[in-house]
C-alpha cells in the first residue's frame, strides 16, 4: 500500500497548478439559460486548447489516457485553483455519455460525438426518469416504435438537467411494447432540435431553471441512434450510471475539502467553540471522503456499489457543509448570496441520481448481502 | 503504479496468520468468562515488533501492517494492554532501556493502560501488571507499578471492565512520550475502534439475515437493511481513512498529524455508532449480558479515553500525495 507519486507526477502537477492559475475565469459561472452553456463550453474549449480535456478518455478517442495518480493530481489541483464546478453542463456529456460511446457505440457514433464533446461544441443531457418512473426506473413508459430505420418515440421525460441547452439526449425508452421492466428498453441518442420536441423548463427551490420536462410527439429518430443494441437499452443505461457513480464524481467529491477549508476561513470559530467543534467534524469527514475517492482509484477491488457507498457520504456530507455555511451567516442567510444558494441546491444532493434511501437499499442488498426486499 | 492501495500479498499473509492466531488464543466467546487477557499469544506471535527494524528483532513490516494488526486485536476485543504494551516497547526503547523493551515485547512485563482519575489514576486490566502506560491528555509515559496494589474498584457494567484505582502518588514514571508516539497511539487505538466498528457492523448483518419475524429475516426489513448500510458507511470512512493516515505516519509525510488527527476525530463516533445500532438491530437479546455485542459497545469506550485527540483546526490541511524525493532534475517546458 502506497501513494508516492513520481517526479513526473510533480511536473504534471506544477504545469497543472500554472495553467489554471492562467486560465481559470474570473467571473463566476451563469446558474442557468443560454449564458450558462456558453459559459460551460468556453471553458471546456479553453481546456480542450490548453491540453487538458478528456483526460481520463483514452487516446484512440482522443482522451489522454492518464493513469489515476494523473487524475487525482489533476482534480486536486482543479479544486484548489477554485476552478468552475465539474457538474455544469458539460457534465453529463464528458463523464458518462461519452464514456457509454466509447464503451458500446458504434464507430459512427464514436467518429461524430467524441470529437465535439471533447472539444466543447455540445452539450448533452440525460433523459432517464418520467412522472411514473424515478427510484424505479425499470418501469418507464416512454415509448420507441420501430418503423423501417427510424424509432418513432411518444411520451415524457421529466427533471432533465439542462435539458432547454442540450444539443443530445442519452433518452431511454420503451421500444418492445411485450417486455416489461428491465427487458425491452433501448438506450438512443436524441437530437433535441428534432420536430416533436418540446421543452419545458422547471424552476428549483433555489430559484433557477436547471431542469426541465421533456414531451415526446413523434419523434423520429434514425435505429443507427441505439447505443449498446436494440432492446437492450438497460445494460447501456447500468454503464450509464456505473460512470455517474464512479470516478465521474472525483471532482465534485474533492471540492468538498475546499468548500470546508473555506468555510473554516470564513468562520473564523473561537476555539473550543460548538462552531470549531462543528467544523473540525467537517473537516475529518471531508478528509475520509478524500481517502475513500483515492480507494475507488486506486484499489483493484471497487465496484459501483462501492460507489453507493460514496455518493451516499458525498450526499449528506455536502449538505451538513451547506448547512453550517448557512447558519454562521447571521442575517445574511435570508440574502441570495453563493453560500446561500449553495445551501438551496444541496437539497437535490440526497435526490438526484439515485435517492439516498436507493443508495441504502443498494449498500444493504448488494455490498453487505441482506435479502432483496 | 506508485499509487496503489490494494494490500500487499505480505499483508494479506501476516493478516491471515493473525487472524489464526486470534481465533485460537483470542476467541471473543471467551469473555463470557471474566478474566484479563495475558499478553503472551500477542507477544509470541511477534505483535509488538511488527514494526520494530530487523536489528530490533522486528519482522521487517512497518506501522500501516501494525495498524491492520491492531483492526484485528478490535475484532476480537484484545485486552486494551495490547495498545499499552505496543506504546510501552516505544516509550522503553526511547528511554534506552533495551532490556525493558525487550521484555515487554516479548510478553515477559505485561503493561496496562492508566487514566487520569481524582488525582491518581484508573487501571484497566491491571492483574498482573509490572508497568502501566498513562494517557493524560497529549501527554504518555511510562510507570513502573512495583510494589503497589492497586486497589479494585468495580468497573462498567457492574464488572464489565476490569478497572482499578492506583493511589497518587504511587509508581515511578520511567519514561516519557514524544510526538511520534503520541501519533502511533492515536493510529493503533483508531484502528481498535475501526475493529470494533466493522465486528458490530458484521454481528448485525448476521443477525438480520438469521433473524426471522413476520415470516422473513429482519434483514429484509428496509428500516433494518437502512441501520446496516448506515454502519456499513461508517466502517468504510473509517477503514479508508485509516489507510490514508498509516501510509502518511509510515512515510513522514507532512500531512501526517492531519490525517492521523482526522482519523481519531471519526474513529470514536464510527465505533460508538455501529455498537449503539448493532444493539437495537439484535432487539432484546442485544441489550442482555448473554449477546457479545455489549462488550463491544464497552470496549469502544474504553479505548475512546486513551488520550485526547490533537486539536484538527490546528493543523494545516493535507495536500494531495507529493513526492518525498527532493527534485534532481528540472521539469521539461510543456
Ligand atoms: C437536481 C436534480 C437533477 C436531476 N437530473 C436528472 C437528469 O438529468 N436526468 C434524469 O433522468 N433524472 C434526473 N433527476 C431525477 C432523479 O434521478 C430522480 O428525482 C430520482 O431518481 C428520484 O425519483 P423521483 O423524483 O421520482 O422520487 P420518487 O422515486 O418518487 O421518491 C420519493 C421518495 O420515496 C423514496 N423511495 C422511493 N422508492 C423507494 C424504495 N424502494 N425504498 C425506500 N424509499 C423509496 C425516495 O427515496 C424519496 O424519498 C434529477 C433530479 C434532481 C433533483
Amino acid at each position: 500500500m502506497r501513494l508516492d507519486i513520481t517526479e513526473d507526477d510533480e511536473c504534471f502537477r506544477r504545469a497543472a497548478r500554472d495553467w489554471l492559475a492562467d486560465n481559470v475565469p474570473a467571473a463566476p459561472a451563469p446558474y442557468d439559460g443560454q449564458p450558462a452553456r456558453d459559459y460551460a463550453l468556453d471553458w471546456l474549449a479553453t481546456c480542450h486548447a490548453g491540453g487538458w480535456s478528456g483526460l481520463g478518455w483514452p487516446r484512440e478517442y482522443g482522451g489522454q489516457g492518464a493513469p489515476g495518480e494523473k487524475l487525482i493530481l489533476w482534480y486536486e489541483e482543479y479544486v484548489r485553483a477554485r476552478a468552475p464546478s465539474v457538474l455544469d453542463c458539460t457534465f453529463v456529456a464528458v463523464n458518462h455519455a461519452g464514456p457509454t460511446l466509447i464503451a458500446l457505440g458504434s464507430d459512427a457514433q464514436k467518429a461524430f460525438h467524441l470529437p465535439r464533446i471533447l472539444e466543447g461544441r455540445s452539450v448533452w443531457c440525460q433523459g432517464f426518469s418520467e412522472p411514473g418512473a424515478g427510484s424505479d426506473l425499470a418501469s418507464l413508459a416512454a415509448t420507441g416504435r420501430v418503423e423501417g430505420d427510424e424509432i418513432v418515440v411518444n411520451g415524457q421525460k421529466i427533471w432533465t438537467s439542462f435539458a432547454d441547452i442540450a444539443d443530445y439526449q442519452e433518452l431511454l425508452i420503451r421500444t418492445d411494447p411485450d417486455q416489461d421492466r428491465h427487458r425491452g428498453l433501448s438506450w438512443v441518442i436524441c437530437d433535441m432540435t428534432a420536430p416533436g420536441i418540446t421543452v419545458r423548463p422547471i424552476r428549483n427551490m433555489a430559484g433557477v431553471t436547471h431542469f426541465a420536462e421533456v414531451f415526446y410527439d413523434d419523434v423520429r429518430i434514425p435505429l443507427s441512434n441505439v447505443v449498446g443494441g436494440l432492446h437492450d437499452g438497460w445494460r447501456t443505461a447500468m454503464t450509464t450510471l456505473g460512470f455517474e457513480r464512479r470516478t465521474a464524481a472525483m471532482g465534485v467529491q474533492l471540492a468538498l475539502s475546499i468548500k470546508v477549508e473555506d468555510l473554516i476561513a470564513r468562520a473564523e470559530p473561537a476555539p473550543g467553540s460548538a462552531t470549531a467543534e462543528r467544523l473540525a467534524d467537517l473537516r475529518a469527514e471531508a478528509a475520509a471522503l478524500r481517502a475513500m475517492t483515492y480507494r475507488t482509484v486506486f484499489r483493484d477491488s471497487a465496484t459501483s456499489s462501492d460507489g453507493s457507498l460514496m455518493r451516499l457520504v458525498f450526499a449528506e456530507l455536502a449538505q451538513r457543509i451547506a448547512q453550517a455555511s448557512m447558519d454562521i451567516l447571521g442575517a445574511e442567510a435570508l440574502t441570495d448570496t453563493p453560500p446561500t444558494h449553495d445551501y438551496l441546491e444541496a437539497y437535490s444532493e440526497t435526490i438526484a441520481g439515485g435517492t439516498a434511501e436507493i443508495q441504502r437499499n443498494i449498500i444493504a442488498e448488494r455490498i453487505l448481502g441482506l435479502p432483496r426486499s | 503504479m506508485t499509487c496503489d492501495l490494494n494490500r500487499t500479498d505480505d499483508q494479506r499473509q501476516i493478516l491471515d496468520a493473525a487472524t489464526a492466531m486470534l481465533a485460537a488464543h483470542y476467541p471473543v466467546a471467551r469473555l463470557r468468562e471474566p478474566r484479563t487477557d495475558s499478553m503472551a499469544a500477542l507477544a509470541e506471535f511477534g505483535g509488538f515488533l511488527l514494526a520494530a527494524s530487523e536489528e530490533d528483532g522486528g519482522a521487517g513490516f512497518t506501522l500501516v501492517e501494525e495498524a491492520l494488526l491492531h483492526v484485528r486485536l478490535g475484532h476480537h476485543l484484545v485486552s486494551p494492554r495490547a495498545v499499552a504494551g505496543a506504546l510501552a516497547c516505544r516509550l522503553a526503547a526511547r528511554q534506552a532501556e533495551p532490556a525493558l523493551a525487550e521484555r515487554i515485547a516479548a510478553g515477559a512485563a505485561e503493561v496496562c493502560p492508566a487514566l487520569p482519575h481524582g488525582d491518581g489514576h484508573l487501571l484497566i486490566d491491571a492483574e498482573g501488571a509490572a508497568l502501566a502506560l498513562a494517557f493524560e491528555g497529549r501527554r504518555l509515559s511510562l510507570i513502573e507499578l512495583g510494589g503497589t496494589a492497586p486497589e479494585p474498584v468495580a468497573g462498567l457494567g457492574h464488572g464489565g471492565i476490569a478497572t482499578s484505582r492506583l493511589a497518587p502518588g504511587r509508581g515511578r514514571r520511567i519514561a516519557e512520550g514524544d510526538d511520534r508516539a503520541c501519533l502511533t497511539a492515536d493510529l493503533l487505538v483508531s484502528a481498535q475502534l475501526l475493529g470494533i466498528a466493522e465486528a458490530a457492523r458484521d454481528l448485525a448483518v448476521d443477525y438480520a439475515q438469521t433473524r426471522r419475524q413476520f415470516g422473513k429475516p429482519i434483514g429484509a426489513f428496509q428500516a433494518i437493511k437502512h441501520h446496516c448500510a448506515n454502519m456499513g458507511l461508517q466502517a468504510e470512512m473509517l477503514s479508508a481513512q485509516l489507510d490514508m493516515a498509516a501510509i502518511a505516519a509510515r512515510d513522514g509525510r507532512d500531512d501526517a498529524a492531519f490525517q492521523v488527527a482526522a482519523l481519531r476525530r471519526l474513529a470514536p463516533r464510527a465505533a460508538l455508532f455501529n455498537t449503539r445500532t448493532a444493539i437495537q438491530v439484535h432487539g432484546g437479546i442485544g441489550f442482555s449480558a448473554e449477546a457479545d455485542i455489549h462488550h463491544y459497545l464497552k470496549q469502544a469506550h474504553v479505548l475512546i479515553r486513551l488520550g485526547e485527540p490533537a486539536p484538527l483546526l490546528d493543523l494545516p490541511a493535507a495536500l494531495a500525495p507529493r513526492t518525498n524525493r527532493p527534485r534532481r532534475t528540472p521539469c521539461a517546458s510543456p
